[in-house]
């Protein structure tokens, strides 16, 4: 059986020990070739392939996938490495007539090609393609083409005499000898039919994989392909494993009988001239006016946002930097791509409202963006970045993402549609490789295993890094892993990760070109209206120097500039990012004593346990703090030597190589700033390429294996790399192999320091909106749901602690946004479950109201959603409560909305004479029927009504914790708010509780979890008896929990009704929701309520 | 005065599942129905309830808490179909009998003091549900309504109940719970206008209410029986000679033929039953490959058994029954009385059958596999629902133009020449042929020396991987001639150097016609 998965995105580099390039051309070439790109079909990788190709002497390799050339540029970069001539050309499938392999034979064929694919991709559903014969006519010019035999040769024998008419230049057909028995006798029929149409036959052996042992793969691809079963597939699967890279003697060999099948092969590719390195990037036109050159008009305007964002003069720090970048800037030529970038940005700006955005990435951080306006982070006031920006000897192409507000990105994506055209703008794909999960998943469906024992595989075996702890969790879900079919499942699943599955549509990479792009690259339909996506992804794009901006959506960015209008028209004052007060004082205050729930980046319970310990008090370490609390650093053990250097328990020491290999400074240059610890993405970088002395080749095969999410196989021998070449340089072998570790965890986690420095910049305005607006910031989080960690009832109760006052949802006083009212923050009806934004409109519009009834007369609103702002409890203005609000929508008729039936109000029932009595509702069900309309209540907290049970019992209230000395026993009870069991805590539970005085971080070890479980994970009120626990750094008090009770029960001694789930929407188990309808079942076991109302 | 009886089987599904599985009653287990967000927890055994699975759950939730559950996809319809079962069943307390969700309601007006009054009752029905396997709750009240109430949520007396015991949708439910009108009894303190005006149509609670007082009627209709088509006679003189039975299948044959034809049906699986005088009875069944209600075909195949019946002290009635039936519409298949084939066939299948036993008539059946030995397989002749293995393949073909590189995978092996008969087991021959992969020249089988004159190959089939050990080789075949025109298909098994033996094996495996 096969190794373990080879499908990765790793660039092939040559090693040693790799056969030589050819120098002479082979006999043969192989032209009919599948790669994994022909999704579900071809089951070897570029790499393989070409390596196969190598070893076995081809000088050239051709490469057709179904309809597709999204795997050319795999193709082109692994044979460019091995020093093979790419053929690149593609397989058309057509709706009427035979399959064709196409070959450009130079650039304008090549863009015909990508023309006719997209014009087949565009007419049809995403990821199809509809051609037909008059459409490759069309396109025909410049391009080879082979014809490709069905398995019925009369039918194929008509097929080509059309093919020959429609495509006069078509002269090869292809045959194989492929075992099926009558192989010889097919072949010399072929060799007439094509004869007979003055064609020649051409030898392929319809590649699908490079070795035989592929075969088990290429099968359950297929399966997953045909949805059927291993056992059910039958004929679907091919008989043999024949259908491999052979070598171009062994083809001379099968071929013997028809030599011209070999030398056709030899003379097609040889009259093939294309290379995709002509695809010449170019950048669009418009954004440079008549008469400029694009360099000075960027200079033009660098100057002129300096002027405008120093007033008083630029700092000479900053007229230096620009006057580094901007030659830079021009060396490389890279002038257009900032236009470009400008040039959208300002869109979002001048738009009434303007749409906030701003930039990051590696040259986002430099003075000429701050003057465009792209970023906000100055530069006069951070001197970080200065060699962060691009690196001129790598030439890597510059990468600006920007962030625009997540709810109006639309807009700025449509504006870049309309403006450049949709053949000249197009987004990025993203490949969907098969992951664990869903590799698991497939092939067990194929292999015949049930549903219920592939989703035990998939999350019990493959959950966790940890190999050990895998194997007992198979035993905990009674697998057995020693059973053949089990294991012959596993070893095909590993195979199928990393395959490519189907294209998807980037986020928001977008390329602009200035020639129509569909003659660079096909484009397709993508799932959603009005989006179209080109076939390659960002790495194929990086690959042939295609820049491309990413225009990605922030939910903060929303809540701020929600914020900006909402102090604007309340205070009176517009602040803009670039604009708000800079280290201000108290903010940082505010930021170290873990004070920080909304606040961007830093609002997660891990995070505002960092604050106090790493006590930011500039820029420059909420910088750090973006960074510090992520896996990668983590993982890497790098949090705890940098808080000891920083808090000066530790000395800050540079590692250095012996004085023989380099300067002692080494490391100082690259990590003086975080006192010694390696904690940004560059930083690692830059240690592999000074401490470990990576070639820059080396150093980007490194760049790539991190950002796969797979890294497995390849990070291995990279790290033997790495690690040994810091060890012979003379380092601690400790410490290089803990630089690594955190590369490691940097694949899928890492920050680099341009995004951290961007991301700071909305912390630290993030975080200065809390401090000095409360009332508006929480009205902004709470309009720009859902985001961000933390549910309303969270924003609502922080912003009370923070003496804001909050008013209840009203008929007559909410918006359907939250807004401010005299300084206080009234929510709007949007936190109202279920109520249409229609619906509240109409009540707003007709304002204000003095009956329930006059909401459907007057204000035209509909009964079901009155009765929904009864249930919500919104009619106390007019002195109705809950029940008494609904007791009279439930009175109203639904009654079409038109004049002649509005004043029919006569009851047909007769009029009510003795009006009814309804029993008060008690205070306890109030707040739980506001928890279950609006998720939150400002009455009371559940816990409230069950403190007296809980004091008897000697429990204490959270806001006491911090009077608990460090070590003692207790007991707390509250509702659960969140449950994490992140990946980098080794199985430790985290759980945040809630009662009336305030939340109880809770840390749960693995032993109790183990115990515990049903608890841990099920329970919503849940009392705890642990042990407190206070960090000797900073006020952060945790509960170590010892045992655990569930008394979620208790909730039904507030009202007879289920209390909804508190559980906000970053719970790592996943909602816990109360089911909608309960069951008679369950109304006995209902313990009658007894003490407590 | 009207007295209902309700019956609620509130663990039916998993009580259900755990008679027809052979699992510990330890094991914990869930049975699950597809929601709209994944499965779904139906039902539970105890022992998963302890670890905290509840029906309503999303498995996933459920398993959060306990890994270790077993998922078992509920088997809904089946569950509904036992309950009509039982509904039938249930005919012995009373001819009115009604399907009600996961339970049964029965009109015992006048009928308890059969039983030893209504406490009897009671008894007795939860007595022999409980035989069944089945937990059975039970209440009767004078209406229908009332005694669901009570069956379902326990205690004498209505009033105290919960709102939910009116049988309202939840959305309802909770409505009269947000007004707190919690309980019946709070309900029926409103004046009935109020309510009316507040609860329309189908959510009227003002109905639920009269349903349950009684003031709106609510009767009971008979489930419509559809009892298998049957024919019956009974004799006036028990008849202890053995051609009995004989005897009365000639008049029952045409009786229930005529029965089929009414409901356009055709018997596939027919019992004769006679009734002894002692209360026992003796029974023969025989099936049918095709539904059949041909009156001498039917009666050919039961005559035998008929004669094997044991009168003991002499039978009183007999019943001929066709316990399972299919939609056969009027049929001829010529003017002329001919025999035709495909029925000529089923008659002989079952007559074969019926001599020979099910397990002894098989017919072969095509199996999608490149392997020849696999490529047919034996089924029983009589088989209901013809196992077919290729069904998904061909079910994946018939979604439209496959997608597969080679075409549409065809659905016999084109072109691919197989022999008219394949040998049980391949015979080992000697081979000379140009090693490594070079045609045979010449084989010995049976110790006859046959020289090979035309030769066309190889085809090459590898094994299922997925079935046999990675050892396994893989065959090349070929088809030769020898000197005398005849035919053979043989293969090597093997390559030289392919890791998994030594030489390759040479074999025989058909011959052509």
């Amino acid at each position: 059986m096969p190794e373990k998965s080879a499908f990765s995105r790793v660039k092939l580099v040559r090693r040693e020990g790799m056969p030589p390039p050819p120098t002479t051309p082979s006999s043969y070439v192989e032209l009919g070739v599948a790669s994994p790109f022909s999704f579900l079909r071809g089951a070897s990788d570029a790499n393989e392939l070409v390596l196969t190709a190598l070893g076995q002497g081809y000088d050239a390799i051709g490469i057709a996938d179904r309809n597709t050339l999204s795997g050319v540029v795999r193709m082109h970069s692994a044979c460019t490495a091995a020093g093979l001539r790419p053929l690149i050309g593609c397989r058309l499938d057509l709706q009427d007539a035979p399959s064709l392999l196409a070959y450009p034979c130079h650039r304008e064929g090549y863009g015909r090609l990508s023309r006719l694919l997209s014009l087949g991709k565009m007419r049809a559903d995403k990821g199809e393609c509809e051609l037909t014969l008059g459409d490759v006519a069309e396109h025909a010019e410049g391009i080879a083409f082979i014809a490709w035999p069905e398995e019925n040769l009369d039918a194929f024998e008509a097929g080509l005499a059309r093919l020959r008419t429609a495509l006069p230049s078509l002269g090869h057909v292809a045959a194989s000898w492929l075992y099926r028995g009558d192989d010889a006798a097919r072949i010399e029929r072929l060799d007439r039919i094509a004869k007979k149409q003055g064609c020649t036959i051409l030898a392929t052996n319809d590649v699908h994989y490079h070795a035989p042992d592929r075969r088990p793969l290429q099968d359950v691809v297929t399966c997953i392909r045909e949805k059927v079963t291993i056992e059910a597939a039958g004929y679907l699967l091919n008989p043999n494993a024949e259908r491999h890279l052979k070598a171009p003697e062994v083809m001379v060999h099968l071929f013997a009988r028809w030599p011209h099948a070999i030398s056709a092969t030899r003379k097609f590719a040889d009259s093939l001239h294309f290379s995709l390195d002509e695809l010449r990037y170019e950048y669009p036109k418009e954004t440079v006016p008549e008469g400029r050159t694009p360099q000075q008009y960027l200079e033009h305007l660098t100057w002129k946002g300096a002027a405008e964002r120093w007033p008083d003069g630029v700092p000479d720090k900053v007229l230096k930097q620009l006057n580094y970048e901007l030659p830079l800037i021009e060396r490389l030529d890279f002038a257009r791509y900032f236009l470009t970038v400008h040039d959208i940005v300002k869109f979002a700006r001048e738009l009434d409202p303007p749409i906030l955005c701003q930039g990051r990435g590696s040259a986002a951080n430099s003075a000429v963006c701050y003057c465009l306006g792209i970023t906000a982070v100055d530069p006069a006031t951070s001197d970080l970045l200065f060699e962060r920006f691009i690196s001129e000897e790598r030439r890597e192409p510059p990468d600006i993402d920007v962030d625009f507000e997540h709810e109006r990105r639309e807009e700025v994506i449509q504006h870049i549609y309309k403006k450049y055209g949709r053949d000249r703008a197009g987004i990025a794909a993203t490949i969907i490789h098969y992951r664990p999960r869903s590799a698991i998943r497939e092939v067990g469906k194929v292999m015949g295993l049930s549903e219920d024992v592939c989703g035990a595989l998939a999350s019990t075996i493959w959950g966790s890094m940890d190999p050990e702890l895998e194997e007992e969790r198979a035993k905990e879900a009674g697998l057995d892993l020693s059973d053949p079919h089990l294991k012959r499942t596993i070893r095909l699943a590993e195979q199928l990760i990393g395959m490519p599955r189907h294209l998807s549509q980037h986020v928001g990479g977008f390329i602009l070109t200035e020639r129509p792009l569909t003659e660079t690259v096909p484009i397709g339909n993508g799932a959603m209206d009005d989006r179209t996506f080109i076939e390659w992804d960002k790495d194929d794009i990086e690959e042939l120097g295609i820049l491309k901006i990413d225009v990605l959506a922030l939910g903060m960015l929303t809540c701020i500039r929600k914020c900006f209008d909402l102090i604007a028209e309340h205070h009176g004052e517009r602040w803009e990012l670039a604009t708000v007060p800079q280290e201000v004082p108290e903010v940082y205050d505010m930021l170290c004593q873990g004070d920080s729930l909304g606040v961007f980046q830093v609002e997660s319970r891990a995070q505002m346990n960092m604050l106090p310990r790493l006590r930011p008090r500039c820029f420059y370490d909420l910088v750090i703090e973006v960074a510090i609390v992520r896996p990668g650093p983590i993982q890497g053990d790098m949090v705890h030597p940098y808080l000891k250097r920083r808090s000066g328990k530790e000395p800050v020491t540079f590692p250095c190589p012996d004085p023989e290999h380099g300067p002692p400074d080494e490391l100082e240059r690259i990590l003086g700033r975080t006192l010694g610890v390696p904690i940004f993405q560059e930083q690692a970088m830059k240690i592999a390429l000074d401490a470990a002395r990576f070639s820059s080749e080396e150093a980007n095969q490194l760049r790539k294996a991190m950002a796969t999410f797979r890294s497995r196989g390849n990070i291995e021998s990279l790290q033997d790399k790495m690690v040994g070449r810091m060890v012979e340089r003379g380092y601690d072998p400790d410490f290089a192999q803990r630089c690594f570790d955190q590369i490691k965890g940097f694949g899928e986690y890492g920050f680099p320091e341009s995004h951290a420095a961007s991301f700071a910049h909305l912390v630290y305005v993030s975080s200065w909106l809390r401090w000095k607006y409360p009332a508006a910031f929480a009205c902004g989080l709470l309009n720009s749901q859902p985001m961000g960690f933390y549910a309303p009832a969270q924003i609502v109760r922080d912003a009370r602690e923070h003496n804001v006052s909050v008013r209840e949802v009203d008929v007559n006083c909410s918006d359907w946004d939250c807004t401010l009212e005299q300084g206080a923050l009234r929510l709007g009806l949007r936190q109202i479950d279920g109520l249409q934004r229609e619906a509240a409109d109409r009540l707003v519009a007709r304002r204000p109201y003095r009956s329930v009834e006059e909401l459907r007369t007057r204000g035209g609103v509909p009964v079901h959603a009155i009765q929904r702002l009864a249930a919500a409890d919104a009619f106390r203005s007019m002195g109705l409560d809950r029940r008494a609000a609904l007791w009279d929508s439930r009175a109203l008729k639904q009654a079409p909305d038109l004049p002649l039936f509005m004043y029919s109000e006569e009851r047909d029932e007769g009029s009510e004479d003795q009006p009814a009595t309804l029993p008060a509702m008690p205070l306890s069900e109030h707040v739980v029927n506001d928890y279950q309309t609006v998720r939150l209540s400002l009455k009371a907290h559940p816990m409230a009504f069950l403190r007296e049970h809980y004091a008897g019992r000697k429990f204490v209230t959270a806001d006491r914790l911090k009077t608990i000395r460090d070590g003692r026993r207790l007991s707390i009870a509250g509702l659960v708010l969140i449950r994490q069991r992140p990946g980098s805590a080794k199985g430790v539970v985290f759980i945040t509780i809630e009662d009336e005085t305030g939340v109880a971080n809770l840390v749960i070890w693995p032993d109790v979890f183990g115990k515990q479980r049903k608890i841990v994970m099920g329970a919503r009120l849940m009392a705890v008896h642990g042990i407190v626990q206070h960090d000797e750094d900073s006020d952060v008090i945790h509960v170590i929990a010892q045992r655990l009770e569930d008394h979620s029960h208790m909730l039904r001694h507030l009202s007879d009704e289920t209390m909804p789930s508190t559980l906000s929407q970053s719970d790592a188990a996943g909602s816990w929701r109360a089911p909608a309808q309960r069951h008679p079942r369950d109304v006995e076991i209902i313990p009658k309520s007894r003490d407590f109302h | 005065m009207t007295r209902i009886a309700s019956i609620w089987l509130p663990q039916l599904a998993i009580e259900h599942w755990a008679k027809t599985s052979d699992c510990a009653p330890e094991v914990p287990v869930v049975l699950t129905v597809e929601g709209t967000h994944g499965l779904l927890i139906h039902a539970v055994t105890p022992s998963a309830a302890e670890r905290g699975a509840r029906p309503g759950a999303r498995l996933t939730d459920a398993r959060a808490l306990d890994p270790s559950l077993i998922a078992v996809p509920a088997d809904v319809e089946g569950d509904a179909a036992l309950v009509k079962r039982l509904a039938r069943w249930a005919g012995r307390w009373s001819p009115l009998v009604e399907v009600d969700g996961d339970g049964l309601r029965l009109d015992v007006t006048g009928v308890a003091h059969l039983f030893g009054g209504e406490a009897g009752l009671v008894r007795d029905i939860r007595k022999r549900f409980a035989a069944l396997g089945l937990t059975a709750r039970v209440a009767i009240a004078p209406t229908a309504a009332a005694a669901w109430a009570l069956s379902h949520f326990g205690g004498e007396e209505l009033a105290p109940l919960h709102v939910s015991a009116l049988r309202l949708d939840p959305d309802t439910v909770r409505t009269l719970e947000r007004l707190g009108l919690k309980t019946i009894g709070a309900l029926m303190d409103v004046p009935r206008l109020a309510l009316a005006r507040r609860f329309r149509g189908a959510d009227s609670v003002v109905d639920a209410l009269d349903r349950l007082s009684g003031r709106k009627p609510e009767p009971l209709t008979a489930a419509p029986a559809d009892p298998p088509p049957r024919a019956l006679i009974k004799l006036e003189e028990p008849a202890t000679h053995p051609e009995a039975a004989t005897q009365a299948l000639e008049r029952l044959v045409p009786m229930l033929v005529r029965e089929l034809e009414r409901r356009h049906l055709g018997a596939r699986r027919l019992s004769l039953t006679g009734y002894r005088v002692d209360g026992s009875v003796a029974a023969a069944a025989v099936a049918t490959a095709i539904p059949s209600r041909e009156p001498r075909h039917l009666l050919r195949l039961l005559a035998d058994k008929a004669t094997a019946l044991n009168p003991e002290f002499g039978f009183d009635a007999f019943a001929l029954t066709a316990e399972w039936a299919e939609q056969l519409g009027a049929a001829q298949d010529s003017l002329v009385e001919e025999p035709s084939g495909e029925r000529e066939l089923a008659r002989l299948v079952d007559r074969l059958t019926v001599k020979l036993g099910p397990g002894r008539v098989r017919r072969p059946q095509p199996h999608e596999s490149h392997l020849p030995e696999r490529a047919s397989e034996w089924i029983s002749a009589i088989s209901s629902s013809p196992r077919f293995r290729g069904k998904v393949a061909r079910e994946a073909r018939r979604r439209g133009p496959s997608t597969s590189f080679a075409g549409p995978p065809p659905l016999q092996m084109q072109g691919r020449m197989r022999p008219q008969r394949l040998l049980d087991r391949p015979e080992a021959i000697d081979v000379i042929y140009a090693t490594p992969e070079g045609m045979p020249r010449r084989f010995v089988w049976r110790r006859a020396v046959h020289d090979i004159a035309r030769v066309e190959g190889p085809e090459r089939i590898a094994p299922e991987w997925w079935r046999s050990p990675s050892s396994a080789r893989l065959r090349d075949y070929y088809r030769v001639e020898d000197a005398e025109g005849r035919r053979y298909w043989i293969y090597r098994e093997g390559l030289i150097g392919d890791g998994r033996g030594g030489l390759p094996n040479w074999f025989i495996h058909g011959l052509f016609g």
